[in-house]
């Protein structure tokens, strides 16, 4: 009962921020292109608002609340003003009756969002029955490391989960020379065992004769690394790999640095960019390779769009953004383009099925440069990682030099078995 | 030590909520969400601190002022909700702070935001000294240190003042104190402000040394709950002893077994259940 009383107050607490932001009363009125309706265009989102996942969550709809604003000022989709319709991200039951309602009772023209696996693996066949598109942010349709929906029609997913695992084991021979012995930590759920999983199998590509002496995988939630820390001191491999993305990556960098744990040892954070400021210098040691995901705040190489987007967010929130702001914003401008794409021949707001088609390998410019999306569904985009380094003026490590590795050689190809494709890696 | 570390804190949460239960027969639920306040006050505290010109040297005095006061909202609760419902059923109190729970969490997120929150590096300020070969952050000592003069401190208060005595025949026997002029309205607001602080310095402390996170609350309550069946319901002592087996043979388990984590705790928990279901130092039966 309790938790419904809180899902209420969230959902009024949503809609109010989101007709706060984005309302129409302050769009300005585009006109809308012949054969096209005036009315507002409706796009459900399903944004995390709770738990760990919250900041990332919370990204994601900053991301598509500031496309919104752009948009709109600028007189919408073909004239049509785009109107945000927020639900809560929880779990696959609650999240999966949300985003029913969304289509049901809100009528909206397409879904976005959706972060967790666990939950995503569930919307995507319910995306398949429903016939709306829907285009996930972050979540995939994979059980483990294998794909679940090889040929869906409407569901749209992200990259897959073991990307920033593959990238790092990528590079990891590349920066660190005369490695042997490789310890593990992750969170005890399928991101954590499958990056780990994934590092191990590439790594061992490059260093046949590598051993992982230790693995571990405290539950997602802990605060308290200090015994792991210590285990991990006590197994001395010559490599920590960690694949912590959200507050835990923090405090692990905190605790190693407490007991000098990175002065003989070397480190690899695949995925800890996703809280890149909260990695203070005074404890996040230089010369650990750091994994964004698929967005560098501080890319020289950077468009325009980037400064503008980092520069504003700042303003705005007193933050450096994260990743998530860019799977956010590449989702719901690749529908902004696919539907002026269907409408430049079909001359009238296209069907659902005719943005489905129009959104299959289209390209298009995100925040973080350009993205596209498989032929297949899947989000390909590139990924962010690099060395740290205390050399910047912020009071947090940011890296140089700046690795830019395309899922094009960091992802499995549609339909491949991951470790399978691995092995057959020409090296 | 680094269990001992973790132990200290543990003690403090449950030892508060121990105070609680055992005058006003409450189960604080909501004991968590104050560790997590307590922390996100601490932060603010030292922040502000820090950000006039004062010394990083001396953080630990804002940070634990910051943790006590953020304590007053035990006040707040105890006149403001529970007051009306200590003649109803359990089940009423329980929910109730429950209730609190959710509202803490969501009050914590509207007030500091999703993102983790830190004191950034002055975790490190102390530096480290080598204690049985292995390197221990001086930080941590000093809160091992002060959770067990406060641990002596409440010995002291309950076994040696006119509070401490009021707050066990309180306990003991509520009608009568009453009867013998106790102002029992007062006993309780000030058992729960106390029995909250607590919590609230235990989040406040741990702070430098971890990163605060609006559910951390509900990661530490399962653990204490465990440390309230080891040690005994009410029981002082028992918080002390329980929150030192689950912190020190938690950390063990890391080292020799990882996978017993977890485990291990709930098999103490389900051994003491079973040979001693009131817990090692719990009250015999009436």
């Amino acid at each position: 009962m309790a938790a419904t009383t809180r899902r209420e107050f969230l959902k009024v607490a949503g809609a109010a921020a989101t007709v706060g932001a984005v309302g129409f009363p302050a769009v300005a009125r585009g006109q809308a292109k012949p054969g096209v309706p005036s009315d507002p265009v409706k796009i459900g989102v399903l944004a995390i608002r709770a738990g760990i996942a919250a900041p990332v969550g919370q990204a994601g709809l900053r991301g598509t609340e500031w496309w919104v604003e752009r948009v709109n000022k600028a007189g919408g989709i073909l004239g049509r003003p785009v109107q945000l319709v927020v639900e809560e991200e929880s779990t696959p039951k609650d999240t999966v009756e949300r985003y029913r309602k969304l289509i049901l009772q809100d009528k909206v023209e397409v879904v976005i969002g959706g972060i967790s696996t666990g939950v995503t693996l569930a919307l995507g066949p319910v995306a398949e029955e429903m016939e709306v598109p829907w285009l996930s942010w972050d979540g995939t349709t994979q059980k483990g490391v294998e794909e679940t929906m090889p040929n869906p029609k409407w569901a749209f997913r992200s990259v897959d989960n073991e990307v920033e695992a593959i990238v790092a084991g990528q590079l990891t021979p590349k920066y660190f020379k005369g490695i042997k012995t490789v310890a593990g930590i992750g969170n005890d759920y399928s991101y954590g065992h499958d990056c780990w999983e994934t590092y191990q199998a590439v790594l061992k590509r490059y260093i046949p004769d590598v051993k992982f002496v230790l693995e571990l995988f405290p539950k997602l939630g802990v605060t308290d690394f200090t015994s792991h820390i210590a285990a991990i001191q006590q197994a001395k491999p010559d490599l920590l790999m960690c694949s912590f993305w959200s507050g835990d990556a923090t405090i692990i960098m905190k605790q190693a640095a407490a007991v000098g744990l990175f002065k003989g040892m070397k480190g690899v954070f695949t995925t800890a960019g996703g809280v890149h400021d909260s990695l203070k210098k005074e404890f996040t040691p230089e010369g650990l390779l750091l994994g964004y995901n698929t967005m560098y705040f501080d890319d020289p190489k950077g468009s325009p769009l980037l400064k503008q987007f980092v520069r504003e967010y700042k303003a705005k929130y007193n933050e450096y953004p994260a990743y998530e702001c860019d799977h956010a914003y590449f989702d719901i401008e690749s529908y902004r383009v696919a539907v002026e794409k269907a409408y430049a021949t079909t001359k009238k707001w296209p069907s659902k099925a005719e943005v489905v088609k129009a959104l299959e390998g289209i390209e298009v410019d995100s925040l973080s440069g350009k993205r596209s999306w498989r032929a297949d569904h899947v989000q390909m985009c590139n990924f962010y990682q690099g060395v740290t380094t205390h050399k910047n003026g912020y009071d947090f490590v940011t890296i140089d030099p700046i690795e830019v590795v395309s899922t094009k050689t960091a992802m499995k190809p549609a339909g491949a078995k991951l470790i399978e494709w691995i092995n057959g890696w020409k090296i | 030590m680094g269990g001992v570390f973790h132990a200290a804190i543990l003690f403090l949460v449950a030892a508060g909520l121990q105070l609680v239960f055992g005058v006003q027969k409450i189960f604080n639920l909501a004991c968590g969400s104050c560790y997590a306040l307590g922390a996100y006050t601490g932060i603010s505290a030292v922040a502000f601190f820090t950000g006039h010109g004062g010394s990083p040297a001396l953080f630990v005095i804002p940070l634990a002022l910051g943790g006590l006061a953020a304590g007053l909202v035990g006040l707040v609760v105890e006149r403001g909700l529970l007051r009306f419902v200590y003649d109803r059923d359990e089940t009423f109190q329980l929910l109730l702070t429950f209730a609190l729970v959710l509202m803490l969490e969501d009050l914590i997120r509207l007030t500091w935001g999703t993102a983790p929150a830190t004191t950034g590096g002055l975790y490190l300020a102390y530096g480290q000294v080598r204690l049985l070969g292995a390197a221990v952050p001086v930080y941590n000592l000093i809160v091992i240190a002060a959770s067990l003069a406060i641990a002596l401190g409440m010995g002291f208060m309950l076994t040696r003042t006119a509070f401490g005595r009021i707050i066990r025949a309180a306990a003991d026997n509520r009608e009568m104190a009453e009867a013998l002029g106790v102002d029992m309205r007062s006993v309780y607001a000030r058992v729960f402000t106390l029995g909250t602080m607590l919590g609230t310095l235990g989040g406040a402390l741990v702070i430098p040394a971890t990163a605060a996170m609006s559910e951390m609350g509900i990661e530490l309550i399962v653990e204490a709950f465990a440390v309230v069946v080891i040690g005994g319901l009410g029981s002082m002592r028992g918080a002390f002893l329980g929150a030192l087996v689950v912190g020190v043979l938690r950390s063990m388990a890391i080292s020799v077994y990882p996978e017993l984590e977890m485990l291990l705790i709930y098999l103490i928990v389900i051994a003491v259940l079973l040979w001693r279901p009131r817990g090692l130092f719990g009250a015999p039966a009436a």
